[in-house]
């Protein structure tokens, strides 16, 4: 048997891809060298959070572009809203957006529905994107790309 | 024993929905089950443990969620508690609430599809298959051969990777960093293999009522070719994984589920067979031959995440004997309007009428509603360090559940 920490450890699972988006999102220069996302489920089909976990598996490998997740909107740079919100998700998720430290921006990822919301600091909209349509358009953000 | 679908009700009679047929019950309060059918009826938003214990010396109310990274989706749990042991719970759908039910009333077939497959992104496909399954039983479509092998093929696909994103999830949990960054690998590779198959990386607008069209069996190769090297991958993990003591035992008697509290609560799927029940929808398919279950009888963490892995194995064993067989017989014949399927949680069911080509009437019984249940019953006198095993163990979602 081979021990943990040594398990697959010659093996690199990394992609080198140039994620080039076509998305039209703002960029803000001041996230060139990190950024932290957190991402606010506000009543998408689940698809949508699955696909941020597939964001934050190996082949991604997102801690390369300084691509962080963090754990409370208090600690994050860059908001992603998954979905159209619910009726009763509204008010958490102004609560959120007003927890967020200045400067920040707002990501839209949306199923079929738009999301017509007045919120502050949207940088743009995705609509039914794969993780690498994801990450595309977080390097544009970070102009990394 | 009758597998219980779900029951529903119009006016003041109420019904339940059984593997064959929907049969008329007489409401009696004496009746132990009675609970558990006007549970199900009322399809709450609210769930709670049985004997909650709301309040006592020291005892609040710990808001979990919607907003936090411990509960992935729109969902709140209220943990009773007086500092780390957890003494009741109840369990707040309503944030994800989408009226989808309502919704669905006056649809087409077309967009009532789609509708459906938004339920739960995740569970897309077998959302697709029981819905499309009551609504061709319903206006009497049949269909052919080729279309049933490739549904039998995408059900169990969509099986292995929410079994995967399960396990997963729990050793996330148990900070077995190395085991979840492979894991995370094989997660990604397996929705690659999905698009590769299907065009979607969730087998969504794969299915169609009356059958799969246009699909190039060519795919079928290179699915033989994926599978087989995904899945042995997973197999030295999982291998791995078993002999790692400290993962195994934040998860052994973690959010025990007694066998006589899921036939009570109505569990279906996986969660059911980990506590002993060899019960499973599959095997009243008859395209489903030798079909060799995993059953594990403690009812902890443990046992569900071993009967969802070795679940991974036996779905990869009948796809590739599917993708060579092409004698499947075409499912016929069933209640009219009453379709069904096991989802990789458990039985999903849905209950169609149609008037003018259009839903006039719908009732859907989704697994997850129960598992929440579930989940309530089991966290019951846990400490809160194994919440997240409790909950990701089960492996249900807010989306499934509140419809």
């Amino acid at each position: 048997m081979v021990w943990w920490p040594a398990r697959g450890i010659k093996r690199f699972l990394t992609e080198k891809a140039p994620y080039l988006s076509k998305e039209n999102v703002k960029s803000m220069r001041i996230f060139k060298r990190s950024m932290h996302i957190y991402s606010v489920d506000v009543g998408n089909s689940n698809l949508l959070n699955f696909e941020i976990k597939a964001l934050q598996s190996s082949q991604y490998n997102t801690h390369r572009f300084g691509i962080y997740f963090a754990d409370s909107p208090r600690h994050a740079d860059l908001l992603l809203v998954l979905g159209k919100p619910t009726e009763k998700m509204i008010l958490p998720l102004m609560n959120t957006i007003n927890q967020m430290p200045k400067p920040f921006g707002i990501l839209l990822i949306e199923e079929d529905d738009e999301i017509d919301l007045d919120l502050p600091n949207i940088i743009g909209r995705l609509k039914n994107p794969s993780p690498s349509d994801i990450l595309s358009a977080l390097l544009k953000v970070m102009e990394r790309n | 024993m009758k597998i219980l679908l779900g029951t529903f009700h119009k006016d003041i009679d109420y019904y339940i929905v059984q593997e064959d047929g929907i049969v008329s019950i007489e409401i009696d309060p004496e009746d132990m089950y009675m609970p558990n059918y006007l549970f199900v009826k009322s399809h709450d938003l609210m769930i709670s443990s049985d004997d909650a214990v709301r309040s006592g010396e020291g005892v609040f109310d710990f808001r979990y969620g919607p907003v936090t990274s411990g509960v992935g989706e729109a969902g709140v749990y209220h943990l009773y508690t007086y500092g780390e042991r957890i003494l009741s719970v109840d369990i707040d759908l309503s944030y994800k609430h989408r009226n989808i039910s309502n919704r669905l009333i006056g649809l087409d077939f077309k967009s009532s599809l789609k509708m459906v497959e938004k339920i739960c992104g995740n569970f897309a496909f077998s959302h697709s298959l029981a819905f499309s399954r009551a609504v061709e039983s319903e206006i009497g479509i049949d269909v052919d051969q080729k279309s049933e092998r490739l549904r039998i093929i995408a059900l169990e696909l969509e099986r292995i990777y929410n079994h995967l994103y399960v396990i997963y999830q729990l050793a996330q949990a148990a900070s077995q960093k190395v085991l979840a960054s492979h894991l995370s690998y094989l997660f990604e590779e397996i929705l690659r293999m999905n698009k590769n198959f299907s065009g979607s990386r969730y087998l969504k607008d794969f299915n169609n009522i009356g059958g799969i069209k246009n699909f190039d069996e060519k795919r079928l190769e290179n699915l033989r070719v994926d599978l087989q090297r995904i899945t042995s991958e997973f197999k030295d993990l999982y291998k791995m994984a078993l002999e790692s003591g400290n993962f195994l035992d934040r998860l052994y008697l973690t959010a025990v589920l007694k066998s006589s509290d899921a036939i009570n609560i109505g569990i279906t799927g996986p969660n059911l067979r980990s506590t002993g029940i060899k019960e499973d929808l599959r095997f009243g398919d008859p395209n489903y031959e030798n079909l060799n279950i995993p059953t594990k009888n403690e009812g902890d963490a443990l046992s569900r995440m071993e009967v969802r892995a070795e679940e991974i194995f036996e779905s990869q064993k009948i796809i590739l004997e599917h993708i060579e067989r092409s004698d499947q017989k075409s499912q016929s014949g069933g209640e009219k309007g009453l379709g069904f399927c096991e989802s990789p949680n458990g039985t999903v069911a849905y209950k169609v009428d149609v008037d003018n080509s259009t839903i006039s009437d719908i009732y859907i019984v989704t697994p997850s509603f129960f598992a929440f249940k579930g989940i309530a019953n089991s966290l019951k006198g846990n400490i809160f360090t194994d919440f997240q095993f409790a909950v990701e163990s089960f492996g249900s979602n807010f989306a499934d559940a509140a419809l």
